[in-house]
């Protein structure tokens, strides 16, 4: 369902993903692990568009992501299929937690309110905030947020889910809320991709771990192999 | 910073303040000082006070020259002071030391102000455009052809009381519209605007080449004297000015001046040894002001707060739309948005009236005056609401934005649900702040003929002398009107601080 071949990418002249190729594992865990400028983010943000690269191609979900800008339509219909949480959770703070996660159901799959209500409460259940449905996402803990972040992405029905470094903005006492949310999406067979540090948590979850040093592949296999 | 009362009312009430430590300069001072300050408005036009059409520095017509004999007379030189026509009795009290510009003697006149013998006749003329109704003054009496005739004269001039007070008398079927320009009635009946215009007979006698499609109707109907206007408080310089009045007019310098500019030397003259002395005004009671007063300023605030609440909402639609358009548009519309911006900021809202207003019709696109007027403020404000926007889009986080799109939502439905809601919430402080300023620069409109609150009241003021108390009334209603505003606007902020919290 994830296949990369050959993508480069350059920022001021200088390589930040250097003829990367790499398969994901359908309804496994795909971890992305490397020291800091390695290039997992920037890997990471290409495989739903928000960045663009000038070499190699991705195909994700059955959608095809080529070399130069990418049209708006093409994204748009990728990103349906393709959910994304970020280290800083990025929740809209002008509106409520329920809100937040019915936004896309209603706006993009265009989703009845009752429809969009009872699929956004399931999934706030899920992930143990069904009580802050009516919350505004600034009264939150940060883990709380983070919670909300992965219902909200995960109301599209997305078939690759996405993680940007999920804890990294997380006090240790908060990470493991958020870690066993994902463990329970690894465990449900959810084709993920995970960046992270925390070599503990890729361990426990990652299917496959992909090692990234300065732009390059440098290891990948099986977690026990890797870490 | 923009102040909560408007400019003019602000200066009025400033120099009211210091009225009473600066006496005006009478004689002695004026001879000390060797000049004799007069002031005129040179818009006003040909042929009292205008700019040589050989050297535009230079200002001519018969009252520069009359300010000449006059200043030679009390042996010291004329130094011109430029003024807007309709405010210049009020420079009397603060850098002039007379007004000789067309000015009217009337019974108000000679209450308020120290008034000169009459130095020439003038008489008001009806004036359409050739082969449109009305066909005689006399038809007036009767509604025209689509209700009322819309008639211009120059605010504050005795074309214009003398009109509106047959119209409210019923004798005239007019609608009676102020100008602040003598020309700019002229241009509006050549445009079909107006259907007539009043004004005095030597000034269309000067301009009639220039608006040859226009025509005199009838003889004039009324008429009247000027004055040379000085302070009450300046007796002597009045009776020296009369001295020299006389003089002029015993030794012939003074119809000689007049034949020179075609004025008909010998009918004047005859005029001036004839006119009838004119008494003046009994000034009003307190409770008369307030009577007669209080609801023309009330109407007229409310017009203020029309213009205020129908020109905001289309500045902030606009404004938005092209903060949208700037910063997520297509390239090729970017700079010409920006344009937009810079060029409705960069030129001042009076000129941009006044190219809604007088131009369009030339091109075949007349705006009633309201619509113009709305028209100017919403498309002038619309320009600072939409920096307002921009800053407020710029301040929502990136992260925010691509959150959306990595929802699947499009460019078009993140702006809608997440980026404008934000950005409307941070800039809501600074968008009620230009509510307030829009509210006050309201004024202005009166260039183009509205009478909203600041018009009312200079009006009002200078018709019945009483420009302290009339000002005071008007601040008050600016202030309760404005008030309400500043709270809101901190109602917003407290409501802002409580909702939004921290954005990450």
């Amino acid at each position: 369902m994830i296949e990369v071949e050959s993508l480069t990418k350059h920022r001021a002249g200088l390589p930040v993903l250097d003829a990367v190729s790499l398969r994901g594992v359908d309804g496994g865990v795909t971890v992305l692990v490397g020291p800091s400028g390695g290039g997992k983010s920037t890997l990471l943000r290409c495989l739903n568009g928000l960045e663009t690269f000038e070499g190699g191609g991705i195909t994700i979900a059955g959608h095809r992501l080529a070399v130069g800008p990418h049209s708006d339509v093409g994204l748009h219909e990728l990103r349906r299929d393709v959910g994304m949480v970020f280290q800083q959770f990025n929740l809209f703070p002008h509106l409520s937690v329920l809100d937040n996660v019915m936004l896309a159901p209603r706006a993009v799959l265009k989703l009845p309110a009752n429809e969009a209500r009872s699929r956004a409460l399931d999934l706030l259940n899920r992930v143990g905030l069904g009580s802050f449905a009516a919350a505004r996402p600034a009264t939150l803990s940060g883990g709380q947020q983070q919670r909300v972040a992965i219902a909200r992405a995960l109301a599209m029905r997305p078939r690759v889910m996405l993680f940007d470094e999920p804890t990294s903005a997380l006090d240790p006492s908060m990470t493991s809320e958020v870690l066993d949310v994902i463990m329970d999406l690894a465990k449900a067979g959810q084709t993920m991709v995970v960046v992270t540090h925390d070599h503990g948590f890729a361990k426990r979850a990652a299917t496959w771990v992909v090692e990234l040093v300065a732009g390059r592949v440098a290891r990948q296999g099986r977690a026990e192999e890797i870490l | 910073m923009r102040s909560v009362i408007p400019r003019g009312v602000a200066v009025v009430v400033g120099c009211l303040i210091t009225v009473g430590v600066t006496l005006a300069a009478d004689l002695d001072e004026v001879r000390r000082r060797g000049e004799l300050v007069w002031a005129a408005d040179q818009e006003g036009g040909g042929p009292h006070v205008f700019p040589d059409p050989a050297d535009p520095r230079r200002i001519t017509g018969f009252e520069v020259e009359l300010a000449d004999l006059i200043a030679g007379e009390l042996g010291v030189k004329a130094r011109f002071q430029q003024g807007q026509w309709d405010r210049l009795p009020l420079l009397l009290d603060q850098s002039a030391d007379c007004v000789i510009n067309g000015i009217e003697l009337t019974p108000e006149r000679r209450r308020d102000y120290g008034c000169s013998r009459p130095y020439f006749g003038y008489a008001l003329q009806l004036l359409g455009r050739r082969g449109s109704p009305p066909a005689t003054f006399a038809d007036l009496a009767a509604a025209g052809p689509s209700g009322p005739w819309r008639v211009g004269v120059l605010t504050s001039s005795a074309a214009e009381t003398e009109l509106r007070s047959r119209a409210a008398s019923g004798e005239l079927h007019v609608e009676v519209i102020g100008y602040d320009g003598t020309l700019d009635s002229l241009e509006q009946v050549q445009s079909g605007v107006l259907d007539a215009a009043v004004m005095d007979d030597c000034i269309f006698t000067f301009y009639a080449d220039r608006f040859a499609g226009l025509r005199t109707i009838d003889r004039p109907f009324a008429g009247g004297l000027y004055t040379v206007l000085t302070s009450k408080a300046t007796p002597e310089l009045v009776a020296a000015i009369d001295a020299a009045l006389g003089r002029l007019i015993a030794n012939g310098q003074l119809k000689s001046l007049y034949d020179r500019w075609d004025l008909a030397g010998r009918q004047q003259m005859l005029m001036l040894r004839d006119a009838a002395e004119i008494p003046p005004a009994r000034r009003r009671s307190l409770g008369e002001l307030v009577r007669q007063t209080v609801p023309l300023l009330l109407s007229s605030a409310g017009m203020t707060v029309l213009l205020s609440c129908a020109a905001f909402p289309l500045a902030i639609a606009v404004g938005l739309a092209v903060a949208i358009g700037r910063l997520h548009g297509p390239a090729w519309l970017r700079p010409l948005l920006t344009g937009y911006v810079e060029m409705l900021r960069g030129t001042p809202l009076m000129l941009q009236l006044y190219a809604i207003f007088f131009l369009l019709p030339k091109i075949g696109l007349a705006l009633p005056a309201l619509v113009a007027a709305i028209l100017g403020l919403a498309l002038n404000y619309s320009a600072y609401e939409s920096e307002i926007y921009r800053a407020g889009l710029k301040a929502v986080p990136l992260g925010q934005f691509e959150a959306a799109l990595s929802l699947g939502l499009t460019k078009w439905q993140a702006l809608r649900h997440v980026l404008v809601p934000q950005a409307v919430r941070i800039v809501m402080p600074p968008v009620t702040n230009d509510f307030i300023a829009l509210f006050k620069d309201t004024s202005v409109c009166s260039a183009i003929t509205v009478i909203e609150l600041t018009k009312r009241y200079s009006v009002l003021a200078l018709s019945t002398g009483r420009i302290v108390e009339l000002a005071l009334v008007t601040a008050v209603l600016y202030l309760a009107m404005s008030w309400p505003l500043s709270l809101l606007s901190r109602w917003f902020e407290a409501r802002l601080e409580r909702s939004a919290g921290p954005t990450h």
